[in-house]
């Protein structure tokens, strides 16, 4: 228990608004990242990030502080992806497949050379593209470990699945990605 | 070298980095001998690495405008069940209040009533019809009057479409 993670629960219990503030500037990006990985779409990611703090708000008081606010954070996220699924179509995650829409938009980036510019930039397209195809447990769980940092043992409590589950899903992930990072599946 | 180790080798570099592997000394040493003499497990490692960098490469940024409205709307949230925590408080202390004066107000009139009988020298169980009928006299005549007004308006309903 961190005294951060008591600090955020005793605030929640609060339902103070200061707080909330606060988490939503420092988990902004996160959040989002994780959402759209889910959801695959912009819109509705978005739709589902204030949905999520306002479920944070409500709920603040079932948050236990033995563990990090994040992991909460997603598991409310995603539990709110699921039932938003649910109401779309019967589904779990797996209904989250793809549907077409573009969802993860690769901006330009860094100043290196144009040369490795291009190459990266297209290299992630690449995977962006990927991970559209990929089911949304691997996408999740790839996310929450290569862009959250989130150890195994994390992703397991979000994804309420088994740590063996968890393994398997980022291996599984990665060996799907890796066609797709040569560009051959394009 | 059989399958089994390039499967072994291959879901063990797609769990570098993991606290779990980090701390598994042997499983590393293994890896490492493994990767200098398999070809293919070092390309599989290279793209592995490759596409956890791509992976950290996609930016995805919230925008001001999304933040700064959740934050509005979880300010109005918030005042919302203040509100309501405010009203519940109310209510209850109000039915509290209720249910304490019904409580003394009963008990005075049913001591006013048995006074009234004894005064009055009837049997117990006229006094106490009595006190049925008093304490039922409120809710019957509020229902009465209810039934009139609806008969009333349903009346007046009528001759303006009929």
């Amino acid at each position: 228990m961190t005294k951060e993670s008591t600090e955020i629960a005793r605030g929640l219990r609060r339902q103070d608004p200061d707080l909330l503030d606060r988490l939503i500037e420092q988990y902004q990006h996160r959040l989002l990242r994780y959402l759209i990985c889910l959801t695959g779409r912009r819109e509705l990611a978005e739709d589902l990030f204030q949905e999520t703090w306002i479920r944070v708000l409500e709920r603040g008081h079932q948050f236990n502080d033995k563990y990090a606010f994040g992991t909460w954070l997603f598991a409310v996220a995603r539990n709110l992806v699921i039932d938003h699924m649910r109401r779309k179509q019967p589904a779990s995650l797996d209904g989250l497949l793809n549907d077409g829409e573009a969802a993860f938009d690769v901006p330009a980036t860094g100043q290196a050379s144009a040369f490795d510019t291009t190459l990266q930039r297209e290299q992630n397209e690449h995977i962006a593209a990927g991970m559209q195809h990929l089911p949304a447990e691997y996408r999740e769980a790839l996310v929450l470990r290569f862009q959250e940092g989130m150890s195994l043992e994390e992703i397991a409590s979000v994804a309420h699945v088994p740590l063996g589950t968890v393994k398997s899903r980022i291996y599984r992930g990665l060996t799907a990605l890796e066609p797709w990072l040569k560009g051959a599946a394009l | 070298m059989n399958t089994d180790a390039h499967e072994r080798a291959r879901e063990l570099i797609a769990l570098s980095g993991s606290e779990e592997l980090s701390a598994d000394q042997s499983s590393n040493a293994w890896l490492v001998a493994h990767l200098e003499t398999c070809a293919s497990c070092r390309a599989f490692a290279e793209n592995v690495g490759e596409t956890i960098r791509g992976l950290r490469a996609i930016p995805i940024a919230a925008e001001r405008s999304l933040v700064s409205t959740t934050q509005m709307r979880v300010r109005r949230r918030a005042l919302e069940l203040q509100r309501q925590r405010e009203r519940l408080w109310l209510v209850s202390v109000s039915c509290t209040a209720v249910a304490l004066c019904a409580l003394l107000s009963t008990l005075a009139l049913w001591r006013g009533f048995e006074w009234l009988g004894t005064r009055a020298q009837l049997a117990s169980s006229v006094w106490q019809v009595g006190f049925l009928v008093f304490c039922v006299m409120p809710a019957l005549l509020v229902g009465i009057l209810l039934l009139a007004k609806d008969k009333h308006l349903a009346d007046h309903t009528g001759s303006y479409t009929g």
